[in-house]
């Protein structure tokens, strides 16, 4: 879009230019693979210099073929380029930020931030003031154009204020000072060479001197957008997800390097011992090694029994604990979801505020919820026993019984423990569900029901013959999201449990072992073992789940 | 069928789905109450039994004749309940009889009574075969030898307008006078004590941060899948699916050990940066712009429009209640989050901490405390809650949609 035409000689002339660039980007690039090896830039570690010297040399030997290619005039060479550059822009301005200390910065940012938060609200203010002319947008002309123009100054006396309040010139000319180091100043100029290239090969005349096409445009135009967020994708979700399958294979301590171990952590996982008992209490020691296996649990029948051991007996238990809590939980939060949801389709006054009520729980923080429902769940004040209490004595009066009141511990019976959990799981996760359920009755069409009526089909049978097997998507969405949720249950259970494993393991879960044996052992290979297998579980739940739906949409098709 | 009866049954079909509706909404609304109410309490009204909602105070009044307010209780007068002012507790009364007839008790201070023949030359009598001390009790102006049956401690109540009326009664057994009071101040006490105000601060600069880069990162990526088309797009778009149903934690190792390498762990980067690349975030955003009619996005391509302007002044307003959507949800994600603050965060840290945090550390810290505890956990709940009250219209609608088309 630039105003002035450049003439074909100037244009070739600045392609030549280009092309030296390339080479001169090649040859920076070759030097900049020896930096490592003489010292000049430290790493950690000797595979992040091959990492470094090899995207340098890629980059170095990129280079020179898009030189080779912008001679020719081919617009591949001026797709190389773009990218090199682009990439090296990005690489420099991140290293302009770090050497600024911009990203570190952001705690110092936490200390003055809540002084500017009341001036952040000015601005904000000022946006909804001038948001009010575009709701009522018909009114007479000129106090509407002055409100827009006062909600500007607002807006901008606003963030002003808050800048001032925050510190902003301070932490500005910190980063500026931190910025004056050598490497700080070559990305500065990294910065400018690469932005400039970039903003010069994207000149239409440069473009069309190299047989550009509209669609050309629109590539570069794509990949320029998705960019950003592939960029951090790779870097911060791709990236992690191999390391951390590669991790599963190795010691990993998180600060060591780490040493390949094979499958030794999916074989200690996986070490299991089933052996029969000839008398139900026969001790474990009489027939398994107790050097290597512990005492999972035991199923008792007749005078005999069998007995489940594993090296790791935390994981089966976590296992164990996590499945079950999947087992309740997740039929606990769905069926009331599903009747409730037929409730809120009958169109009667209120639905909505009904239907907000129930989703209030699903956003409120776990931490805040768990911490909630601790005192409500308090054996001795909480309101869970004394509804209990005063329901039982209620029911001995009304029909002459005498029940005991069972006083239930709660969190500290290991009885109980995990159904406390599952409560609150279930509570926090119903109205979500319930919404979700809510839409997919509300794309059933009507006339199915009215043809049911015709026919003389009841409630009930409506609700079997058309609710249901309409709402089949639903329901497995439902399902499925809920179920992968409750595999990954953690929070609820380290805040209501003390310690979060609970009396005699009755509620480590997976992601809670998890979370043990990464971050207090610092077992962080066998961490990414216990993720992976819990990954499998979690997609095989979903399979079958997947399969089942898929089944019944069969046959009910 | 009579129109009558047809009348009767769709009320009672109405009564009974407002009942099932009502009671669910006290199910999820209970725990709501109780954190509020108990939060305005004071540290030994929130141990009572049975549990009482709204927080309460004794009563205390001042007396003519004493120094300090004195508590008021209710006290049966006479048959009358009355509110009494309790001047004196832990006195300490016996209750006496004659060893020839036990029923004729009468009741004494403990330290009125002296025993029979004095402190030095006590006497005693036996009684149903064990032997007890004899006291002189004083009855009517005689002066009889009695034996100590039993003694309790008991309370002066006095009324308060008339000190000089007393009556003796067990403090334990009495109801004290009580009034409904709020107390603001623990929610002070929990911010300027308790590290809140930091963690407040943090969690509100971070949860901005995230939203705003967030919003950014999938609006451009949204709109490259939506409506460029380009050689990758596809394959990109797939994968990028198919990482939705894969669970965080199976990156927190991975990440956590990026975040030690550049030198990230303790500092809210940590928490902000890996968080504004979403793929879920980028595939709602595509699924939006997808719908826009690529009409207008031509004509203003043919006006000489570049995409970037195309992005900003056509699609952008248009798309504000999806952008808002997506807010309100990465809002409540970012506010919310726990596990991986508590893995990259160190707890002595105390000035790096969120809300979620600080609430972890308190919950060990105030153990004693509920009111305390519960008013930092309204402080961590009650924004979201006010961001979905004002987002909720997009906010459940998407909810809904996200689920059946999702």
């Amino acid at each position: 879009m630039s105003k002035v035409a450049l003439s074909d000689a100037r244009t070739n002339q600045i392609l030549r230019l280009h092309i030296i660039w390339r080479v001169v980007f090649a040859l920076l690039a070759t030097a900049g693979t020896l930096t490592p090896w003489i010292g000049w830039v430290t790493f950690a570690s000797n595979w992040q210099k091959i990492l470094v010297t090899a995207i340098l040399l890629v980059a170095a030997l990129a280079s020179l073929f898009g030189a080779r290619q912008l001679t020719r005039r081919s617009h591949a060479g001026r797709m190389i380029a773009l990218t090199l550059d682009y990439l090296a822009f990005v690489a420099c301005a991140v290293i302009v930020l770090n050497t600024g200390q911009v990203f570190i910065g952001i705690d110092a940012l936490g200390e003055t931030f809540g002084r500017g938060v009341p001036y952040l609200g000015i601005a904000v203010a000022g946006y909804f003031l001038g948001a009010i002319e575009e709701y009522y947008p018909k009114r007479n002309l000129s106090p509407t154009n002055s409100l827009k123009a006062v909600s500007r100054w607002v807006i901008l006396g606003g963030f002003v204020l808050f800048l001032w309040q925050i510190d902003a010139v301070n932490g500005l000319l910190y980063f500026l000072s931190k910025l004056a180091q050598p490497k700080g100043l070559v990305a500065v100029a990294g910065v400018l060479v690469f932005g400039f290239s970039l903003w010069s090969m994207m000149r239409p005349e440069l473009a069309q001197a190299l047989n550009a096409k509209t669609n050309h445009e629109q590539i570069i135009n794509g990949w320029l957008f998705l960019s950003p967020n592939l960029l951090g994708f790779l870097i911060f979700f791709a990236g992690p997800l191999i390391l951390s399958f590669y991790f599963s294979f190795t010691d990993s301590d998180a600060f060591n390097p780490p040493n390949w171990v094979g499958f030794d952590n999916y074989a200690r996982i996986l070490n299991v011992r089933f052996a029969w008992l000839s008398s139900p209490d026969q001790l474990a020691r009489e027939v398994v090694d107790i050097k290597i296996y512990d005492e999972v649990g035991r199923f008792k029948f007749g005078n005999g029994g069998l007995l489940f051991a594993a090296a790791d007996k935390f994981f089966w238990l976590a296992l164990r604990n996590t499945l079950t809590f999947a087992l309740f939980a997740v039929p606990l939060s769905v069926i009331p979801a599903l009747l409730l949801s037929n409730v809120l389709n009958s169109k009667l006054p209120g639905m909505k505020f009904f239907r907000a009520v129930y989703f209030m729980p699903s956003i409120a923080a776990v931490v805040g919820i768990s911490l909630v429902w601790q005192w409500l769940y308090n054996a001795t004040i909480g309101y869970i026993n004394y509804f209990i209490t005063v329901g039982i004595e209620f029911w001995n009066t009304l029909f002459n019984v005498a029940i005991v009141d069972p006083k239930i511990q709660w969190v500290s019976d290991e009885n109980t423990a995990l159904f406390a959990v599952i409560i609150i799981a279930a509570w926090q996760s119903m109205g979500f569900n319930t919404v979700l359920f809510l839409a997919g009755l509300q794309n059933i069409p009507g006339e199915l029901y009215e043809a049911a009526t015709v026919d003389g089909a009841g409630p009930w049978a409506k609700f079997w013959g058309i609710t249901l097997p309409m709402l089949a998507p639903t329901t497995f969405y439902v399902v499925s999201t809920t179920t992968i949720q409750a595999m990954q249950v953690f929070e609820q259970v380290f805040i209501l449990m003390n310690p979060p494993e609970g009396p005699n393991n009755s509620t480590i879960t997976l992601v809670l072992y998890l979370y043990r044996s990464g971050f207090q052992n610092f077992k962080q290979g066998y961490a990414s073992a216990i993720a992976w297998v819990l990954f499998i579980v979690i997609f095989g739940l979903t399979l079958v789940q997947f399969q089942r739906q898929r089944r019944s949409s069969i046959y009910e098709g | 069928m009579n129109p009558q009866s047809y009348k009767l049954r769709r009320f009672l079909g109405n009564f009974a789905v407002y009942f099932v509706l009502t009671f669910f909404a006290l199910v999820m609304i209970f725990p709501f109450l109780y954190m509020l109410a108990t939060s305005f309490k004071i540290p030994s009204d929130t141990f009572r039994y049975p549990p009482r909602m709204l927080p309460r105070d004794p009563v205390e009044i001042m007396v003519t004749g004493y120094d300090e307010p004195l508590p008021l209780y209710y006290v049966d007068v006479d048959g009358q309940q009355k509110e009494y002012a309790l001047a004196q507790s832990n006195i300490r009364v016996g209750t006496y009889a004659p060893p020839e007839d036990l029923n004729a008790t009468v009741e004494r201070y403990l330290s009125e009574v002296k025993p029979t023949g004095g402190a030095m030359n006590p006497q005693s009598v036996t009684v149903n075969g064990e032997e007890q001390k004899l006291f002189d009790v004083e009855v009517e102006g005689q002066v009889i030898p009695m034996i100590l049956v039993s003694q309790t401690t008991v309370g002066e109540f006095i009324d308060p307008q008339n000190p000089e009326t007393k009556v003796y009664r067990n403090v334990r057994l009495s109801e004290p006078v009580e009034n409904i009071s709020w107390h603001p101040e623990n929610y002070r006490e929990v911010i300027e004590l308790n590290n809140m105000s930091r963690a407040l601060t943090n969690t509100a600069l971070v949860t901005i941060l995230v939203v705003l880069g967030q919003l950014a990162t999938s609006v451009f990526g949204g709109y490259a899948f939506a409506r460029l088309k380009f050689p990758g797009r596809d394959t990109v778009f797939v994968f990028y699916l198919g990482t939705i149903m894969i669970p965080f934690v199976m990156l927190i190792v991975p990440l956590y050990q990026l975040m030690v390498l550049i030198g990230w762990t303790d500092r809210l980067a940590a928490l902000i940066i890996p968080w504004i690349f979403t793929a879920y975030g980028t595939f709602l955003m595509r699924q939006h712009f997808i719908t826009f009619p690529k009409e207008i996005e031509e004509a203003a391509l043919l006006d000489g429009a570049s995409r970037f302007q195309i992005l900003k002044d056509i699609l952008i307003p248009a798309s504000v209640p999806a952008l808002a959507t997506q807010a309100t949800f990465t809002f409540l994600y970012a506010w919310n989050s726990f596990f991986w603050p508590l893995v990259i965060i160190n707890v002595g840290n105390e000035k790096n901490h969120v809300l979620t945090l600080a609430l972890n550390v308190l919950r060990g810290r105030a153990s004693d405390t509920p009111n305390l505890i519960l008013a930092g956990a309204a402080i961590a709940i009650i924004p979201p809650l006010i961001v979905f009250i004002l987002g909720q219209r997009f906010f459940v609608e998407s909810v809904a949609s996200s689920g059946v088309k999702g």
